[in-house]
C-alpha cells in the first residue's frame, strides 16, 4: 500500500514537470532545430525560390496578363516521408498573391489536381441544369509554365556528429518552348548531435 | 630608476596587447523607421548600410529591393525579418513570418537581401535580432 502510495506520487510529480501542450507562433518561434525538415525549412525555401523567381522578371508577363502555371512532378528524394505540397502550397499561394500567375488545377502529370473541372463540363447532357450556368466549351486555359522538382537529402558523419543535407531544387519550363526560364536551388545544411534521427 | 623602468614595461605590455585587440567598429546606432536592431545584436554588430531599389519588371511595373550588410566584431549567430507594407501602411504578406538565421564571423562584413512579394510594396521595416 506504502508502495503503491510512493508511485502514484512520483508519477503525479512527474506529470506535473512535463511542458503542458502550447501552441506555436510562427513568427516567433524560438524551438530548437530539428535534424528532419520542419515548417521553418519548408518556408525558407520557398521564401528564397519565390524572392529569386519575382526578381528575375521571368513570371512578369509582358502583356500585363498572368501566366498559367501549371505544377509538374515534385520528387521527394529524401529519407523522410514528406508531402511535396508542404513547399509548393507556400510557393503557389505567393505566385498568387504576386497577381503575376495563377495555377491551374485542371491539368496535372497524374489528371487533373481537382477533378471538378471536368466533372462540371459533363452537366452538358443533364437536362436538370440550366444550361447557361455550365461552363462552355473552350474555356479552360493552357497552361504556358510548369513547375517541377527535386527535394534531396543527404547525410555525412562529421567527427561525433551528423550533417544533414537537403537540397530543394526546382525549375519553371516555359511550355512553349521548352526551356528551364528559370532554376534555383536553396542547400539547407543542419550539423547536430548523431543520436538525432534524419529519417 | 628601477620604478621609471618596471612603469615603461607595463606602458609597453598595455599598448602592444591594445594594438593586437581587433578593432571594433563604430557602434553608433541611429534609430530609424525602416530598421530595428535589438540591443543584444548591437553588442556584436554595426548595420553598414541599408539600400533600396525597385526592380522593373517585363511588364512594366517594379518591385521594392532591398539590400543590407553587417559588420560583426565577433563571431555571432542573429536572425533577421523584413515586414513589407503597402502606401496606406498596410502589411503586405510574405511565403515566411519567421525569421532566417545567420552566422557572421569576427570582422566580416556580410550582405543580405530580399525582394518584395508584391508591386505595391513601398515601404519596410528590417528586424534583426538574437539567435534564439
Amino acid at each position: 500500500m506504502k508502495k503503491l502510495l510512493t508511485l502514484t506520487l512520483c508519477s503525479t510529480l512527474l506529470a506535473a514537470c512535463a511542458a503542458p501542450a502550447r501552441y506555436v507562433d510562427p513568427a516567433a518561434d524560438d524551438g530548437a532545430v530539428t535534424m528532419t525538415m520542419d515548417y521553418r525549412d519548408f518556408e525558407r525555401a520557398a521564401d528564397d525560390a519565390v524572392q529569386d523567381l519575382l526578381a528575375s522578371g521571368v513570371v512578369d508577363n509582358p502583356s500585363g496578363e498572368r501566366y498559367v502555371m501549371v505544377v509538374s512532378r515534385i520528387t521527394n528524394d529524401t529519407m523522410q516521408r514528406i508531402d511535396t505540397d508542404q513547399l509548393v502550397k507556400k510557393i503557389r499561394v505567393a505566385l498568387l498573391r504576386s497577381g503575376k500567375v495563377v495555377t491551374t488545377t485542371a491539368v496535372g502529370i497524374d489528371g487533373a489536381e481537382d477533378e471538378m473541372n471536368m466533372a462540371a463540363r459533363e452537366l452538358r447532357a443533364s437536362d436538370e441544369f440550366d444550361q447557361s450556368t455550365v461552363q462552355e466549351k473552350g474555356t479552360l486555359q493552357a497552361p504556358d509554365l510548369s513547375l517541377s522538382g527535386k527535394i534531396i537529402q543527404r547525410n555525412h558523419r562529421v567527427e561525433d556528429e551528423q550533417q544533414v543535407e537537403y537540397y530543394f531544387q526546382l525549375s519553371l519550363t516555359d511550355l512553349r518552348q521548352g526551356f528551364a526560364v528559370w532554376e534555383n536551388e536553396t542547400p539547407i545544411i543542419k550539423r547536430g548531435p548523431n543520436d538525432s534521427v534524419s529519417w | 630608476m628601477f620604478r621609471s623602468m618596471f612603469v615603461v614595461t607595463v606602458i609597453a605590455i598595455a599598448g602592444a596587447i591594445a594594438a593586437c585587440a581587433p578593432v571594433q567598429p563604430e557602434r553608433e546606432y541611429v534609430q530609424r523607421d525602416d530598421l530595428k536592431v535589438d540591443p543584444e545584436v548591437r553588442q556584436f554588430l554595426v548595420v553598414r548600410e541599408l539600400l533600396q531599389s525597385r526592380v522593373e519588371q517585363p511588364g512594366g511595373g517594379s518591385l521594392l529591393q532591398i539590400q543590407f550588410s553587417v559588420e560583426a566584431y565577433e563571431d555571432a549567430d542573429l536572425e533577421w525579418a523584413v515586414t513589407w507594407f503597402d502606401d496606406a501602411g498596410m502589411r503586405v504578406p510574405s511565403v515566411g513570418e519567421g525569421y532566417q538565421p545567420a552566422h557572421v564571423l569576427m570582422g566580416q562584413t556580410r550582405f543580405f537581401g530580399a525582394i518584395a512579394p508584391h508591386e505595391r510594396v513601398t515601404s519596410y521595416q528590417l528586424h534583426l535580432r538574437e539567435d534564439r
